[in-house]
């Protein structure tokens, strides 16, 4: 009857911002990120990378609520850095962790095709190279 | 920023096992939150195809429209267009009514059963207007693949006796898992911990064999084995570890405390990836990665918030007393 629309889980409203900034009113070098529309998915992959910059005192996330649909990450780093600088850093790396990810099975499961050719051990047509499907429209 | 510094990580994969549907790989050097956004990923993000909107044209089978519209709304189609596809929602093609060729797909179903006999109405009644979008078990019939094809009749949508008829149109939609689970590709995708076992030989030769035997019995998987001519215990299968530590107790109780140290390497993860047949099991893979990548560019900061923050990093520098 009153039950919000599916998509509002995943689909930002028009006129809102997907990530918004906030620095701390108190401390330096601390801010909160709210990201819109997100879930643990990306927060705890986001917080994970955070810990591993040593720049970074404190980093966490938060779900405040299930049916809010949004998390914030705080931030917290020393002066050499800065919260921003911190947050894109980490992203920068999970995608160059996702793109290594993504060769590196590509690779191996190329050769694992090869592999079931040369020995014959796969009777049925073996699963060749999965080709990345064009993702064009976003 | 200094581009230089980087605290990226290299993973390694090794896949063990490859089918069409089902899928099972090692992913080490990485850490839990990687494989759960893969995980979580893979069972509602990836998108696929699925029938969303029925108009029922004649409906005189003994179950109402809503319940033949659900039905037909979980028959998995085969979805390796999706990925390129426009959600129906953003597509500007069509004026809102998400029924272009861009966006959707439409099937037609018209049965009658004319026969003192039930009839069963089953996938492979449904006619697709886009041949490469079809249920999963008309594409494996005819490939040949996969199962059996004489015993595949179909996944059955509703029961017609003599009479009764059933005539719509249907159109399908790209959607993904967090919608509806109807659109998730996944049928389960788990990962385990890989398991590091250490057993302490001089302790464990302390054992006679009888010992050595009932410990190994301990273990309600088989984990350990005794080497018929050394008589040692050895590790055969440490994936078949569930974490139970009824080894560890059975050890304790016979006066034998450590044993056998088992910790859980949380660096090293086994994946095991099934999925419905809407995509290849290793083409689901990559394309959870893709749209991992996709959400990480989404939650990048706007060039006019770095903007607003700069003029009031200024601002506060003023305050400060600068």
């Amino acid at each position: 009857m009153n039950a919000p629309d599916r998509y509002e889980r995943f689909v930002v409203p028009e006129g809102t911002k997907k990530v918004s900034y906030e620095r701390d009113t108190k401390i330096i070098n601390a801010a909160s990120f709210t990201i819109e529309r997100e879930d643990h998915t990306v927060g705890n992959i986001l917080r994970m990378q955070l810990h591993r910059d040593p720049h970074v005192l404190f980093a966490g996330y938060k779900l405040p609520h299930p049916l809010q649909y949004k998390i914030i990450v705080r931030i917290h780093t020393t002066s050499q850095s800065s919260p921003m600088q911190a947050y894109n850093q980490a992203i920068t790396d999970l995608d160059k962790e996702l793109n290594h990810l993504k060769d590196v099975f590509e690779r191996d499961s190329f050769r694992g095709a090869l592999a079931a050719v040369y020995l014959g051990c796969n009777k049925e047509t073996p699963n060749i190279l999965p080709s990345p499907s064009g993702y064009s429209s976003i | 920023m200094d581009g230089v510094v980087s605290y990226q990580r290299f993973p390694k994969i090794k896949i063990r096992e490859v089918k069409d549907e089902y899928l099972k790989f090692e992913l080490r050097e990485t850490d839990a939150s990687v494989a759960n956004a893969l995980r979580r990923v893979m069972i509602s993000e990836v998108p696929t195809i699925a029938i969303d909107l029925v108009e029922i044209e004649v409906n005189s089978s003994v179950l109402n429209d809503e319940f033949i519209a659900h039905r037909l709304g979980l028959i998995p189609l085969t979805s390796d267009r999706a990925m390129s596809m426009r959600f129906s929602r953003d597509c500007d093609a069509c004026d809102g009514d998400g029924q272009c060729e861009y966006c959707s797909v439409e099937f037609q179903l018209s049965v009658r059963c004319d026969q003192d006999q039930t009839l069963d109405v089953t996938s492979q009644d449904l006619i697709s207007l886009d041949p490469s979008v079809v249920p999963v078990d008309v594409a494996a019939r005819s490939t040949s693949s996969g199962f059996d094809a004489t015993e595949n009749r179909g996944i059955i949508i509703v029961k017609l006796r003599r009479g009764q008829e059933l005539r719509l149109r249907a159109i399908a939609r790209k959607g993904i898992g967090k919608d509806h689970a109807k659109w998730s590709p996944a049928a389960t995708v788990t990962f385990m911990y890989e398991p590091d076992i250490h057993i302490n030989e001089d302790m464990m030769e302390s054992l006679s064999l009888e010992d050595k035997r009932n410990w190994v019995e301990s273990s309600p998987t088989k984990v350990f084995d005794i080497d018929p001519s050394t008589h040692q215990v050895v590790v055969v299968d440490p994936e078949a570890y569930t974490y139970d530590e009824e080894v560890i107790k059975k050890a304790e109780a016979m006066g034998k405390p450590g044993l056998v140290e088992i910790y859980a390497k949380d660096t090293d993860f086994i994946f095991t990836v099934e999925s419905t047949g809407a995509i290849k099991s290793s083409q689901l893979v990559l394309n959870a990665i893709q749209v991992l990548k996709q959400k990480l560019d989404a939650v990048r900061l706007t060039e006019d918030t770095e903007e607003a923050d700069e003029q009031f990093g200024e601002l506060g520098a003023h305050m400060r007393g600068g």
